[in-house]
């Protein structure tokens, strides 16, 4: 996350909008943007709608508990996905970022 | 391992931001691309 946030404007330059999903509630979300002064979309997801959908429709999920990043462009569609296999597993943005630049 | 699907749309959702604000992925089209993040828990 802190990372995310350091490299937020990278994204915003790339006309990208973050959105963070996850399963707490809005007032564990809100606690904790404040906290941290997090910049991005928050959407609590506790009954696991969106990580259903995804986890059916798209099958990017095994509906674990593992971290995931899902990029889509402006015609809404897929253009990277990373399913984490641990906690720590998340991509580089830098990785993200230049792919967005590629499109 | 299931994997990815590129190059397929996307499938819309819309919920409540924790402002209680609603967002919908189909608010984005045409306009900006979406990262989706699912985390796993803050702490």
């Amino acid at each position: 996350m802190a990372q995310l946030r350091q490299d937020y404007e990278k994204f915003v330059r790339l006309d990208t909008e973050i959105i963070v999903a996850g399963p707490e509630n809005a007032e564990a979300f809100k606690n904790y943007w404040e906290k941290e002064k997090l910049p991005f979309i928050g959407l609590p997801d506790p009954e696991h709608k969106v990580l259903k959908l995804y986890g059916q429709e798209v099958k990017i999920f095994k509906l674990g508990r593992m971290p995931a990043q899902v990029m889509i462009d402006k015609s809404g569609k897929v253009r990277f996905v990373h399913y984490g296999h641990s906690m720590s597993d998340i991509p580089a943005n830098e990785e993200i970022i230049s792919l967005m630049k590629s499109l | 391992m299931p994997r990815v699907e590129l190059n397929v749309q996307s499938p819309d959702f819309t919920l409540n931001d924790f402002n209680g604000k609603s967002v919908s992925l189909s608010d984005y089209k045409n306009k900006k691309n979406v990262m989706v993040v699912f985390n796993r828990g803050f702490f």
